[in-house]
């Protein structure tokens, strides 16, 4: 009985819910080393991704659903098949990866064409900050247009995620978009 | 916006469109409990039939879970649906790879197994790390999932299974120190090894064997099965070897589940040859409990008890012959297991205990269930015939029971005459003649049991009152009977004519020639009426005589029996479904589950060799595109030999004819009938010229079948 009592209240306030948050970008950009610190605080060796990660972390007392996908060529197709119920997006992008920025653009872009995706926020992770030759934040805003987004908000996060440093306050952000957009 | 209002919103904007929209939202949901609850009433469609293979990649996303239930529901979801979404499959790889170093060792099993049963490609290249990881793993339960996954990946890529170690190391297995991994082990290997007949994996040395005997004690009943198929598929090389197996296997001969009792038959069974004489027989009677425990089991692994025992049986007459009564039927037993019982009954029969049958099988024929009675009518001719001493009572109650019964009863008693009239022509003709001077043609309805009849008053012509009358009822409806009487009834009629004639029959004669050469459709019964014409026509009965009242060589038995080889063969059978088929499981096996590539049925040392020839030839083939590869010059190879052969089948036939066109004709030269099979096709109703009747239960058929050509080419 208990249960279905705090199970409606729960749902009338919003409190079980979860927030899905898809961490997005090319393979090799961090999303996984991402995931993990954000969630252990750790950095954790890690393996291309086949399929998905997804990991449950409660922040600001809201519980976040976040699902690290794959950015293998192979994989990128079924990235559609997770866009239902998504809150924000979080791109990744290897600052020191200048040739296949031009790929990163276009992938962005079109997963941001998604009907499922209208409402959803974008956060960009300008990654691997820490390593010699990377491209500043807004010289990676530059390479993805990032300017031609409209009727989103969006934001670009200079991040290093072995260091940790970037991630909290770009994930600040989001959840304070998040918040004002559901809450 | 409020939380409220984007609900509202989503609403109205997404309206609902049958259960499938709904559970797709549930899948998703935002909410854990809401998606586990989509999840299991996915699962209970999935259980009832519904096709939910729609839903795969809302499923498939929450693989990842920290609770136990909803992984084993997703993973049975991705078994099931996998092969309807290959290439998404690979989404759950990660998941998968992660569950193998999980800590609870039950999602590290489930993880691997999942793995084997998606039997998708795409995942095969990913199964390396994770098997190899589980294959070494802590827990004895994971290592021997992980074993049986071997097995099912060398089934898709044979090649990966010996370049990665697998097979190497699923050899090894077999010295684990946890008897469930030995066993699944050894299951795994002789399940890669019945796939691939010629490739040998499972090789014993003394060390391997003295190990499965130590651990068939301590595993469970199924690892028992499956140790016991190891030591009956290993050929023993000395006499120690082999009694000191069936030292070890004969306990489980107590065993309460018959699976395991007659695996451990079928394991002594094949190593009893190897030791000496005497202890075989002692042994073939230390079987005889075990057998009969067999039958006190639900009627289902009863049959399959009975089907074996019939084997073994056959292959050792004397087993069990004390333990008739065991094998009697009872009231409650279902007609499928009351007919085995008597086919086993029949065999168990001898002077002893025959009267006992006898007064048995009369109980069972006055029963109301046809088929069965009909067989205890059948069965009872059986006796008769197998055993003299008690023919004439045999007879006496098949007298009785004509007189008593219903129609179905004569019929089948009619053929039993028959047979029993070719085991004793002489002996019991004064009762034989009065049953079937009481029948009425009326009463019989089965073609065979009318052909029997025809044939016994043709052979008896002279016993039978009012033949000419009888004859004459049936010449007048000659074109009502099946063709299988008609022939019959031509023999008879001539038959009559030679040892009875009188002006009457010569009519008959006449006219059934003119009806069965004019009016008569079926080719054989016109050849047969056209050379008994010629026959006849010809001067001098000598040679009519001699082709004519040729008597039918005399019948033995009417108990069917395997032929040797088959007989050898279903031995080895035992326990599997192949002896409840009383078939080699080849003949019905044979489909693409094992055989689906043409790669794994070669050798294992062949496929490294292709795995490089296959690279060499496509670089070539970027070179030169006319070049075939292997598997093409292999079908083509076996094209032509089939071509080959079919032209030597043919190049025979036309021998055959060139023969029988230029064969003078020589009555005289005439040779004893072959025993023509029971299938009543041109060749052999030729054949029944001489004996003047198909032989009904004739049992060497199948061991003449070379034979025809020849005989066939002598007769003329």
């Amino acid at each position: 009985m208990g249960n279905i009592f705090s199970g409606i209240f729960g749902r009338l306030w919003g409190i079980n819910k979860e927030i899905r948050i898809l961490i997005l970008g090319l393979d090799g950009a961090g999303k996984t080393t991402i995931l993990y610190k954000l969630q252990m605080g750790e950095v954790v060796k890690t393996k291309p991704t086949i399929g998905f990660n997804v990991e449950t972390l409660t922040y600001k007392n809201i519980s976040i659903n976040m699902w690290d996908l794959g950015g293998q060529t192979s994989i990128r197709p079924y990235w559609r098949c997770y866009y239902a119920n998504t809150a924000a997006v979080i791109f990744v992008v290897d600052s020191t990866d200048k040739e296949r920025m031009d790929i990163a653009q276009k992938e962005l872009h079109m997963m941001l064409k998604e009907e499922e995706l209208l409402d959803s926020a974008l956060l960009v992770f300008a990654n691997k900050q820490d390593q010699m030759g990377a491209l500043s934040a807004a010289e990676v805003s530059k390479s993805l247009n990032l300017v031609d987004l409209k009727d989103r908000s969006w934001s670009i996060v200079a991040s290093s995620a072995v260091k940790g440093e970037g991630l909290t306050e770009g994930l600040d952000w989001l959840i304070d978009v998040i918040k004002e957009e559901q809450l | 916006m409020s939380y409220l209002e984007s609900r509202l919103r989503k609403f109205f904007k997404l309206p609902h469109k049958g259960e499938t929209y709904e559970l797709r939202s549930g899948l998703v949901s935002q909410y854990a409990g809401d998606r586990k609850d989509a999840i299991e009433r996915v699962i209970g469609a999935m259980t009832v039939g519904k096709d939910v293979s729609a839903l795969f990649p809302d499923v498939l996303k929450n693989v990842a879970t920290h609770d136990l239930e909803q992984k084993k529901l997703v993973y049975l979801y991705l078994m099931n649906y996998a092969k309807t979404n290959p290439e998404l499959c690979i989404l759950a790889v990660n998941t998968f790879v992660q569950d193998t170093e999980d800590p609870n060792p039950l999602v590290r099993a489930l993880a691997i197994r999942t793995m084997g049963c998606i039997r998708v490609d795409k995942i095969v290249d990913y199964m390396e790390i994770p098997l190899h990881r589980t294959l070494k793993d802590d827990n004895p339960y994971v290592r021997k999932t992980a074993a049986i996954c071997v097995a099912k990946l060398f089934d898709l890529s044979p090649e990966m299974c010996v370049e990665q170690g697998f097979l190497d190391a699923l050899k090894s297995m077999i010295e684990d120190s946890n008897p469930m991994v030995v066993a699944n082990a050894v299951s795994a290997l002789l399940e890669i090894e019945a796939a691939n007949r010629d490739t040998k994996v499972l090789v014993f040395d003394a060390k391997i064997l003295k190990k499965l005997l130590l651990t068939l004690n301590e595993c469970t009943e199924w690892g028992r099965i499956t140790l016991l198929t190891a030591l009956a598929e290993y050929k023993s090389t000395s006499e120690a070897e082999a009694s000191s197996i069936i030292d070890r296997v004969s306990p489980l001969l107590q065993h309460e589940n018959p699976a395991v009792v007659l695996a451990a038959v079928k394991a002594i069974l094949m190593h009893i040859n190897a030791i000496p004489q005497e202890s075989q027989d002692s042994l073939v009677r230390k079987l005889s409990a075990p057998l009969v425990s067999l039958i006190s089991t639900p009627p289902e692994v009863q049959y399959v008890g009975l089907r074996n025992i019939r084997i073994i049986l056959e292959k050792y007459p004397s087993i069990l012959s004390r333990e008739m009564r065991v094998f009697f039927c009872k009231y409650n037993d279902p007609l499928y297991l009351k007919l085995e019982k008597i086919e086993i009954l029949v065999r168990l029969v001898n002077d002893s205990n025959s009267t006992v049958l006898l007064a048995e099988l009369r109980e069972y024929a006055m029963e109301f269930d046809t088929e069965f009675v009909k067989r205890a009518v059948r069965a009872i001719g059986q006796v008769a015939i197998k055993l003299e001493k008690i023919s004439k009572k045999a007879i006496d109650v098949l007298y009785d029971l004509i007189n008593s019964r219903s129609e179905y009863v004569i019929n089948e008693a009619t053929i039993v005459i028959q047979n029993v009239l070719r085991r004793y022509p002489t002996q019991h003709i004064s009762t034989i003649i009065s049953i079937i001077a009481d029948i009425n043609l009326d009463q019989l309805e089965d073609d065979e049991a009318l052909s029997s009849y025809v044939w016994i008053i043709g052979e008896y012509a002279k016993h039978i009152p009012h033949l000419e009358k009888i004859l004459d009822g049936m010449v007048s409806q000659f074109l009502e009977f099946e063709s299988t009487v008609q022939l019959a009834l031509l023999t008879t009629i001539v038959k009559v004519n030679l040892t009875r004639p009188s002006p009457n029959t010569q009519k008959l004669l006449q006219d059934t020639l003119n009806t069965a050469t004019k009016e008569v459709e079926n080719a054989d019964v016109r050849d047969k009426a056209f050379l008994y014409w010629r026959l006849l026509s010809l001067d001098g009965d000598s040679a009519q005589k001699a082709v004519m009242l040729k008597k039918l060589p005399p019948l033995t038995s009417t108990i069917e029996k395997f032929p040797p080889a088959l007989l050898n063969e279903l031995i080895t059978e035992i326990s599997t479904l192949g002896s409840v088929y009383h078939q080699p499981g080849y003949m019905f096996a044979a489909g693409d589950a094992h055989t689906g590539g043409k790669v794994q049925t070669k050798k294992l040392e062949e496929l490294q060799q292709l795995a490089k020839s296959e690279i060499v030839n496509n670089t070539v083939k970027a070179e030169n595109l006319l070049d075939f590869d292997d598997d093409e010059g292999d079908s083509n190879s076996a094209n032509a030999d089939n071509g080959a052969s079919n032209n030597n089948i043919l190049a025979e036939l036309n021998d055959l004819f060139a023969g029988l066109s230029t064969q003078p004709q020589q009555p005289s030269s005439v040779s004893p009938p072959p025993p023509s099979s029971e299938q009543s096709n041109g060749a052999s109703s030729l054949f029944d010229l001489m004996g003047g009747f198909e032989a009904g239960a004739s049992q060497n058929g199948a061991a003449n079948s070379k034979k025809p050509e020849e005989d066939l080419l002598s007769l003329f």
